[in-house]
C-alpha cells in the first residue's frame, strides 16, 4: 500500500534533515534508522513499548508490500529496528533511500489515521523542533485538511 | 487564629461545567484525588477536562497511562471532545506510558519513574490512569500495608512538588469502606451510571473533599461532545440569598381574573393551572406570558408536548404575537425533550435562559409532559425534584405558572394527579360542567397563599379573539364543582342563564 503524498513529504523532510545532519558528522547509521529511532523513543513514551511495537509492525508490513527490499527488516521486542541498513544498498550522504521513505511514511500515516494530523504533527515537531514541517498540499499552498 | 492567618487554598477550575459549584468553588490546589467508578462512566474524560483546563507550558500536566486503554486510542477518542486542544500536546500536556515498568518491575520502580518525570517537569497536574490496574498486579506479594505505604509516599511526593493529582480507578461501591487508598485521598469523586428500563442515568458524588464544603448528594451529569456537564442538586444557586416576599402583583393578562386574584399573581409565586384536556390551560399560560412581555417583563416558556413553532402559531391564532417577542429577545421558548432528561438538566437550561434574558415569568407547559421527558429513575423523584426547582426559581424572583392535566371526573374535584399542590402558592382550577345540555367551562381559584382571593365560581369561554374570557358567576346553581350542577330555581323572564361575552365583558 503506497502511503499518501502528505506522509511521504513529511518522511522525506525528516530524512533529508537527518541526512544533512549525518553529512556533517560521521554517519554510523542510515537517516532512516535515525528517524525511526527518534520516533520510537517518543512514541514509546506515549504508547508504551508494546503499543509502539504494534504500530511499527503494522507500518513495516505495509511498507514491505510496496518495497520488497524491506522484507529483511525486523522489529525487535523493544520496538527497535533490525536490518534496515542491510535492506538496501547504502545511499550516499546526500540521498535518502526509497525504503526509508516508505517505512517512515507508513508509520506517520498510521499516526495520521489514529490520532489525526494535528497531534501527529505536534509529536513530530516535538522531536524535530528545528524542522518547519511543510503541511501544505504540494503545488497549491493550501494546508492539508485537519483531522478534526 | 484569625481568618487572615489561615492558609488560602486556591481552587482550580475543573473544566467541567457545573462541577466547580458542586465542589464549593473548584478543586483544592495540590490535593490528591481519586476518580472512581465502573468502566465507561466518564472517569478519563473528567480527568482530561481538568488537565486541559489547567495545564500550561510553564506548569504542564503529566498524564501517566498504565495498562488500560491504549494511549493512541485514548487520544483518538478524546480529541473528539470540544475541550481537547491538540496544540496543548506535548508542551502543556505530556502522556507517558508506564505499562512496561508496571509489567516488568515493582511499585518502587513505578514510583521512581513517576518521581523522575515529575522532578524533570515540575507539573501542576499529575494523572495516573488507571491506578487500579497498577495495584492489581501482585507486586512481589505486596500486602495491604505495602500498597498503603506506596500510596502515601506517592501522595506526599506529589503534594511536595505542588502537583494536583488524580488517580483513576475502576472501583465497585462495596470497596469504598475499607480500601486504604480512600483514606489517603483528599478528594474522592464517585461516578455512577445505572440502567433503568431502557435508559441510562449518570450521577456523580463527591464522597470526600478535604478543606472545603461540597454540595452533598448525587448530582446528575451528562456526557456530550463537550465532555462532562454536571448539574448540581442546588442548581448552582447555593449561597445565593432568597429574595424576600414581594408585594407586587403581576397581571395574568385577564383583568377579570386579576380582580379575582386580588390584583394579580404575587410576584415570585408558583401558580398551578389545573384542568382537563381542552379546558384552556395553555391559552391561560400564554396570556400570562404575553401580558408579561407587554409590560416589559421577559418570559420563558418550557414546552414538552409541542414544538416552539407550533406554540407560537397557536398563540398567534389567539391574537398573541410571540414571534416578535422571540425575535426581540424578550421571550425564549425552550423545547426540552432529550432522552432521559433529568430535572437538574431542565433546571440548568431554564436558569441559563433566565439569566440570558432576565426573565421574570416562566411557564412550564406541562408538568405531565415534563414528567414524561424524564428518565424513569428521575420520575420517581419528580415531586422532590420539582420542589427543589420551584423553590430555587421563585427564590430568585421568577414567577412560575405551571399547567397540569387532570382526569375530568364528574364525581370528584382533583386539583392535580401529582399531589403537588403543596408545591404551589396559588391554584386555579378549570373544569367542564354540564349545563342546559351544553358542555361549559368554569374557573375557580382554589388557593392563594398570599392572601384573599375571590371565592366565585365563574364561567368562561375560550375565544379566538381574546383567549380565555371570564363570564359571570353562576349563582343559580349548586354542586358546580361536581361537573353536574343542579339549578336552584327556575330562571325568571329575562334572567340570564349564562352570560353575554361581548356585551358584558369589558376585558
Amino acid at each position: 500500500m503506497i502511503p499518501p503524498l502528505v506522509t511521504r513529504d513529511w518522511a522525506r523532510q525528516l530524512l533529508d534533515y537527518e541526512t544533512a545532519v549525518g553529512a556533517t558528522s560521521m554517519p554510523v547509521e542510515s537517516a532512516g534508522a535515525c528517524v525511526y529511532e527518534k520516533l520510537r523513543r517518543s512514541l514509546c513514551e506515549l504508547a508504551g513499548v508494546a503499543g509502539f511495537h504494534s504500530l511499527a509492525s503494522r507500518a513495516l508490513m505495509l511498507a514491505t508490500s510496496n518495497t520488497p527490499s524491506l522484507s529483511a527488516v525486523q522489529i525487535a521486542a523493544d520496538g527497535s529496528l533490525q536490518g534496515l541498513n542491510d535492506a538496501e544498498p547504502p545511499a550516499d550522504n546526500h540521498h535518502v533511500r526509497e525504503g526509508d521513505v516508505v517505512l517512515i511514511a507508513q508509520l506517520l500515516k498510521l499516526l495520521l489515521i489514529f490520532i489525526g494530523q494535528s497531534l501527529t504533527l505536534s509529536l513530530v515537531r516535538d522531536v524535530w523542533p528545528d524542522i518547519a514541517i511543510d503541511d501544505t498540499i504540494p503545488g497549491t499552498g493550501e494546508k492539508h485538511e485537519r483531522a478534526r | 487564629m484569625s481568618a487572615q492567618d489561615k492558609v488560602q487554598i486556591r481552587k482550580l477550575p475543573t473544566g467541567v461545567p457545573g462541577l466547580d459549584e458542586i465542589m464549593g468553588g473548584g478543586l483544592p490546589e495540590f490535593s490528591f484525588n481519586i476518580i472512581a467508578g465502573a468502566p465507561g462512566c466518564g472517569k478519563t474524560t473528567l480527568a482530561h477536562q481538568f488537565v486541559f483546563a489547567n495545564a500550561t507550558p510553564e506548569r504542564p500536566a503529566l498524564y501517566f497511562t498504565v495498562l488500560g486503554e491504549s494511549a493512541i486510542k485514548m487520544l483518538r477518542y478524546q480529541q473528539q471532545y470540544t475541550f481537547f486542544d491538540p496544540t496543548k500536546l506535548p508542551n502543556s500536556i505530556r502522556f507517558i506510558n508506564l505499562s512496561q515498568t508496571v509489567l516488568e518491575k515493582d511499585l518502587g520502580a513505578v514510583l521512581d519513574e513517576i518521581t523522575k518525570e515529575v522532578e524533570n517537569t515540575s507539573p501542576s497536574v499529575v494523572v495516573v490512569d488507571s491506578f487500579r490496574t497498577m495495584l492489581r498486579k501482585p507486586h512481589n506479594s505486596l500486602n495491604e500495608m505495602g500498597v498503603q505505604s506506596f500510596i502515601q509516599r506517592l501522595a506526599l511526593f506529589l503534594a511536595s512538588w505542588q502537583a494536583t493529582t488524580f488517580l483513576i480507578g475502576e472501583y465497585a461501591e462495596d470497596e469504598l469502606r475499607d480500601n486504604p487508598i480512600f483514606t489517603v485521598a483528599d478528594g474522592l469523586f464517585w461516578l455512577r451510571q445505572t440502567e433503568e428500563r431502557n435508559s441510562v442515568v449518570r450521577k456523580l458524588q463527591i464522597v470526600k473533599l478535604r478543606g472545603q464544603a461540597s454540595v452533598p448528594g448525587l448530582h446528575t451529569f451528562r456526557i456530550t461532545n463537550n465532555g462532562l456537564q454536571a448539574f448540581s442538586r442546588t442548581f448552582g444557586l447555593s449561597g445565593q440569598k432568597r429574595r424576600g416576599p414581594s408585594k407586587r402583583r403581576l397581571s395574568i393578562g385577564i383583568p377579570e381574573l386579576d380582580k379575582m386574584l386580588n390584583g394579580g399573581i404575587p410576584e415570585g409565586d408558583s401558580v398551578l393551572i389545573t384542568g382537563a384536556s381542552g379546558t384552556g390551560k395553555s391559552v391561560l399560560a400564554t396570556q400570562f406570558i404575553a401580558e408579561g412581555i407587554r409590560q416589559g417583563e421577559p418570559g420563558i416558556v418550557a414546552v414538552f408536548e409541542e414544538r416552539p413553532q407550533a406554540y407560537t402559531d397557536r398563540a398567534d391564532s389567539f391574537g398573541m404575537d410571540l414571534q416578535s417577542a422571540q425575535e426581540e429577545g424578550k421571550l425564549l421558548i425552550l423545547y426540552l425533550r432529550p432522552l432521559d432528561l433529568s430535572v437538574d438538566e431542565t433546571m440548568n437550561e431554564i436558569l441559563d435562559a433566565v439569566n440570558r434574558i432576565g426573565a421574570k415569568r416562566l411557564v412550564i407547559d406541562s408538568l405531565a409532559g415534563f414528567e414524561m421527558a424524564l428518565s424513569p429513575g428521575f420520575r420517581e423523584d419528580f415531586r422532590e425534584s420539582l420542589y427543589r426547582m420551584i423553590f430555587a426559581l421563585t427564590g430568585i424572583g421568577v414567577t412560575i405558572l405551571s399547567t397540569v392535566e387532570v382526569d375530568e371526573s364528574f364525581t370528584a374535584f382533583p386539583f392535580s394527579t401529582y399531589s403537588i399542590s403543596f408545591l404551589t402558592d396559588d391554584i386555579i382550577r378549570l373544569r367542564y360542567v354540564s349545563i342546559e345540555a351544553q358542555l361549559r367551562k368554569i374557573l375557580v381559584i382554589i388557593k392563594m397563599r398570599g392572601g384573599d382571593h375571590s371565592k366565585d365560581i365563574r364561567e368562561y369561554e375560550i375565544t379566538s379573539e381574546r383567549g380565555l374570557v371570564l363570564g359571570k358567576r353562576l349563582k343559580n346553581y349548586q354542586r358546580l364543582i361536581t361537573g353536574l350542577p343542579e339549578q336552584l330555581r327556575p330562571f325568571g323572564e329575562g334572567e340570564e342563564v349564562g352570560y353575554d361575552w361581548v356585551a358584558k365583558d369589558k376585558v
